[in-house]
């Protein structure tokens, strides 16, 4: 099922990994290449992508399989060296001050005196934190809070940063903010990793995604090419119209629709097989009938729907 | 730990003053057989240790603040041996410092009993701080573990007689208290010690320190092997 078509120099190399934890299966044999840029680690939650970004930074070791860091094993310390682990959560030493937070770090990864302060100040600029740096880190926003735990992570110059689920709870106008410095550090050279339950925050960010559900991995590669797999995703269209029974009928005679039924006297409900056909098809119809639309809504393109797809389509015989 | 702490020094004060039962000024012996050693080292000094050390990774854990230490590129042993450090200076500085304030509470008396009993409360601390630094890198709630086994192993089975109570700290740092007190008459009483059969201060202070070592090894063993949540 992964698609791969682009070549890289891979930073990290997942082979073949599983990770039970008792009698749960976390993730199931699964091989992986993270290399420069940014990649998205996307899955509904609980599909194992902690668990996978756990393994990278060396927290837990796989049950089976083994997995690299820039050639040595993610669980010992040299590994350690090229890896920033941006955690979930906003848990951190929160009586400190930012600057503090970053300078404690700073001497955590063996930085002293003046190297340290210049090292702090360095990522606090990155992170566009100088100006708020001497404040508790108790009384930050969660934007804040995520800027000041990228500064830690970025604190040694990794080669490569992880970051789980960065942009949760942080407002639109902080994501982009997130965004854009996380294209600025894949611009430098870096691996970046970012995980997300959520498909849309990777459309305009991610360079690559990785799809995870149920502890397999379910597609990987450019976002082009997993669009075109998501092509025959079948979906649900609800179409509300002054005449659904004479639209309906009409609408069969569409390619991509697959079934046609009558919900209320003003509601349609679609199967489409092709969402991209369909949409250009629909477009066409309801513009050469006079369809009168006056509300249309596609009801399953959660991430966890596609998801179900994608999995779907896994286990299907070929 | 500071309430407790103050609470002791009033327990102490209030013992040292004269009574109509007992106008005498109090000695030396009596301070450390009534006070020093129930109070101190069969409670105080215990629950100190056990204060500092079993949150020292536990506290982490719980605050999901270890990942920060787990992914830093130092070895987990040397994580571990420097929360053990860490650990043990807090928790000697409050020790030495609560047995420095209980002893001087009665005056003069007390800086005799001081010398005696430093080294054997700075000895004991460093393996109960060992041992509970064990818990706090083996389970999640170290605090419980800690509490369960310093009530039921170090209170209750250090005080009773045989060979069972040999499994605790308590009994080593008594061991080489009674003998480095001789001179101040600490185990006195025949029939009582006979019941205790201490060990030579010598063996008691071989056992606390490979005892300490011990619980440091297998913690920094547990602590590099163990997948935290």
């Amino acid at each position: 099922m992964s698609s791969e078509s682009t070549t890289m120099t891979a930073l990290a190399e997942v082979r073949n990994v599983s990770k039970w934890f008792g009698p749960v299966m976390a993730l199931n044999g699964v091989s992986l290449e993270i290399g420069s840029g940014i990649t998205g680690l996307v899955g509904p939650n609980g599909a194992g992508k902690t668990t996978l970004l756990r393994l990278l930074t060396g927290q837990i070791k796989p049950s089976l399989g083994g997995i690299d860091v820039c050639g040595r094993d993610a669980w010992s310390p040299r590994a350690k060296d090229h890896i920033g682990l941006c955690p979930f959560g906003d848990a951190t030493w929160d009586e400190l001050s930012g600057r503090q937070l970053v300078r404690v770090t700073a001497g955590l990864r063996g930085f002293t005196g003046a190297e340290a302060r210049r090292r702090a100040e360095a990522v606090l600029e990155t992170v566009g934190m100088v100006d708020r740096a001497n404040r508790p880190v108790r009384t930050y926003s969660k934007g804040m809070r995520q800027r000041i735990k990228l500064g830690q992570a970025l604190i040694h110059d990794p080669d490569m940063l992880v970051l789980d689920e960065p942009l949760n709870g942080v407002d639109p106008v902080g994501c982009e903010e997130l965004n854009d410095l996380f294209r600025t550090l894949a611009a430098q050279g870096k691996a970046v990793l970012v995980s997300s339950h959520i498909l849309h925050e990777m459309d305009q960010l991610a360079d690559r995604i990785l799809f995870v559900c149920r502890g397999k991995l379910l597609a990987s590669g450019p976002l082009e090419e997993i669009r075109d797999m998501l092509d025959d995703h079948p979906l649900k269209v609800r179409i509300s119209c002054e005449s659904p029974r004479w639209i309906g009928p009409q609408l069969l005679t569409l390619e991509s629709v697959k079934s046609v039924s009558i919900e209320t006297p003003r509601d349609l409900l679609l199967e489409v097989q092709n969402p991209s056909r369909f949409y250009a098809e629909f477009c066409e119809f309801a513009a050469g009938n006079d369809a009168q639309v006056q509300r249309f809504k596609a009801t399953d393109t959660s991430t966890e729907a596609v998801f179900d797809y994608l999995m779907e389509r896994a286990v299907r015989p070929e | 730990m500071l309430v407790l702490l103050g609470l002791a020094v009033l327990i102490t004060y209030l013992w040292s003053l004269p009574k109509p039962w007992h106008p005498d000024p109090r000695t030396l012996a009596e301070l450390a057989r009534e006070i020093v050693l129930p109070l101190y080292m069969g409670f105080l000094l215990p629950v100190i240790c056990l204060g500092y050390a079993s949150a020292a990774i536990a506290d982490e854990r719980t605050g999901e603040t270890l990942v920060y230490l787990l992914t830093t590129n130092i070895p987990r042993p040397l994580v571990y041996l420097s929360k053990y450090a860490a650990a043990l200076i807090l928790t000697l500085g409050m020790a030495l410092g609560g047995l420095g304030s209980l002893c001087l509470v009665p005056g003069k008396i007390g800086l005799e009993a001081l010398g005696v009993f430093w080294p054997v409360t700075a000895c004991a601390t460093a393996a109960y701080v060992g041992l509970f630094l064990l818990f706090s890198a083996w389970v999640r709630r170290a605090t419980f573990l800690s509490l369960a086994y310093a009530l039921m192993i170090e209170t209750l089975t250090g005080n009773i007689p045989g060979f069972v109570k040999r499994i605790t700290v308590s009994f080593y740092a008594k061991s080489w208290l009674y003998e480095s007190g001789e001179m101040l008459e600490l185990a006195a009483k025949g029939v009582a010690l006979s019941l205790f059969d201490p060990v030579s201060a010598a063996t008691a202070q071989w056992v606390l320190g490979l005892a300490s070592a011990g619980f440091i090894v297998l913690g920094m063993w547990i602590f590099s092997r163990k997948e935290y949540d």
